[in-house]
């Protein structure tokens, strides 16, 4: 059997940027990133179900509180609303001495919070567009056929409504690969972190920058790929059969 | 043996939409096995007042009975509503309704279309609700395209299946809506076949349609609205054979 770690050291030899150091940092990038990333991405896609539900509403006072959100959110920069969460949740009173000290002095939870309410805030938007596009025959079929407001919901606008967003959604996920470059500047040591930890180190800027960027592309490629998987199975109602 | 109630019975009922009078007091009564047939020129008020006949609209006034039942109204600043959203919604569930344009549920199969509300709204078990679709699909001439997507499917078969979907609901009384104005000519047979052994079963049947020659062969009273109003009605033989207001003989005669 070959040797896998005396191939990584030939592989390597005589290379003076990408030792097993240096790669080591990319590794903990790319978990950091992934984690960041997926973990962001879970939690804004279950805060944006319950909102894109209520910002479909037809009561001014319960879709606007939700129109309110979206727009702060999709209406200033994430890089701010980084800042603002990261050097900000510092001088919340009292937040020093509360249990949630611990979690919040770091950059990873800030990070992960403020790409959580932006994702959220994006995918809201996107759910309500695809339940508002709902077929308007569907729904009267489904009030014509006994169905209560949750039911309907439940059974038919939602279910075509992720249908419908998918492609959209498929678009913010990515975004969000992207945009977690930034978590880099709070000093968390994600994909970019470790490739300005390398230039820095060695004032390479295209090694340790094109190295970084081919595996976001990897990375970008994986999502496009799942989400064609999905859209093939999830869409495959909209798609004329060829006899 | 006590007297089955009227499945369907409408009275007085009246409906606007903003300053048009739409509906100006419209009543009809179906009794078991009745097919009743509403014709009249677009907007005489036909559609709505079948859609009147399950709250799809909701009327302004007059009284709504299923199945012995009179559906209670409350009237609220935005106008008049029903008092109790469940009472509706079982009402419904006993007046299943097909459409002009079909209104199948476009993420599911036609099998999963027809045992949708059966499962969720009336709560059959899975088996038996998958059991009563199958029969129906045979029945409608679509066993092959039970796992076929509606836009999958031709506006005939969708309709075919979307009748199937009304009849796995074991309604009451079925609302047709115009059901075969959005179909090419030639596909309007198949459909016209289904609803023509519905009728010959005993279904009771309330149905607004262009189709005067299904109107005579099928149907126990047919009802001629003109502006919201009922011109004329009676069984087919005397309203579509012998009309006597010159509107009804106008909206009959040959149009080319």
């Amino acid at each position: 059997m070959l040797d896998i770690s005396t191939w990584f050291n030939d592989a390597l030899a005589g290379n003076t940027i990408f030792t097993a150091d240096t790669l080591g940092y990319y590794a903990q990038g790319f978990v950091t990133t992934t984690q960041l990333v997926f973990l962001s991405l879970i939690a804004g896609l279950i805060i944006a179900v319950p909102l894109a539900i209520m910002r479909s509403s037809k009561h001014k006072w319960i879709s606007l509180p939700i129109y309110l959100f979206t727009y702060v959110f999709r209406g200033t920069p994430l890089l701010i609303q980084l800042y603002i969460i990261y050097y900000g949740v510092v001088f919340i009173d009292g937040i020093q001495e509360s249990f949630l000290w611990p979690i919040l002095r770091g950059a990873f939870y800030p990070a992960l919070i403020a790409f959580t309410l932006n994702t959220a805030a994006y995918t809201t938007e996107i759910f309500r567009g695809a339940i508002k596009a709902t077929s308007q025959g569907e729904i009267e079929a489904a009030r014509a056929y006994g169905m209560s407001r949750g039911l309907m919901m439940r059974r038919i606008i939602l279910p075509s409504a992720f249908r419908r967003a998918l492609p959209a959604y498929g678009n913010e996920v990515i975004f969000m690969l992207h945009a977690s470059a930034i978590a880099s500047v709070v000093t968390l040591m994600d994909l970019t972190g470790a490739a300005r930890f390398v230039y820095a180190r060695f004032y390479a800027p295209f090694d340790a920058f094109l190295f970084v960027a081919a595996i976001y592309l990897c990375l970008t490629f994986a999502i496009l790929y799942f989400f064609r998987f999905l859209e093939k199975r999830l869409l495959a109602h909209l798609q004329p059969q060829t006899p | 043996m006590a007297a089955t109630p009227t499945p369907l019975e409408v009275r007085n009922i009246k409906k606007r939409f903003g300053d048009t009078e739409v509906l100006k007091g419209l009543s009809l009564q179906a009794q078991k096995g009745d097919v009743i047939t509403l014709i009249g020129a677009s907007g005489s008020g036909k559609s709505t007042f079948l859609r009147c006949m399950n709250l799809l609209e909701q009327p302004d006034d007059g009284e709504l009975i299923v199945h012995g039942e009179p559906i209670r109204f409350k009237t609220t600043k935005h106008g008049r509503e029903p008092e109790d959203w469940k009472q509706v919604v079982q009402m419904r569930a006993k007046l299943s309704m097909v459409f002009q344009s079909f209104n199948l549920w476009a993420h599911m199969t036609l099998l999963e279309n027809i045992i949708e509300a059966p499962i969720n709204v009336l709560k059959k078990p899975k088996k038996e609700a998958l059991e009563h679709a199958h029969a129906l699909l045979d029945r409608v001439g679509l066993t092959a395209r039970a796992n076929a997507y509606p836009a999958q499917m031709s506006g005939g078969q969708q309709q075919r299946g979307a009748i199937a979907r009304a009849l796995a609901m074991d309604p009451e009384v079925m609302l047709f809506d115009e059901p075969t104005s959005a179909l090419d000519p030639e596909l309007v047979g198949d459909v016209l076949k289904v609803m023509h052994g519905l009728a010959d079963e005993g279904r009771t049947m309330v149905v607004v349609t262009h189709e005067m020659s299904f109107a005579r062969d099928v149907s126990s009273q047919v009802i001629y609205l003109h502006q919201g109003l009922v011109e004329e009605a009676g069984p087919p033989d005397q309203v579509l054979g012998n009309p006597q207001s010159p509107r009804l003989k106008q909206f009959l005669a040959p149009k080319y």
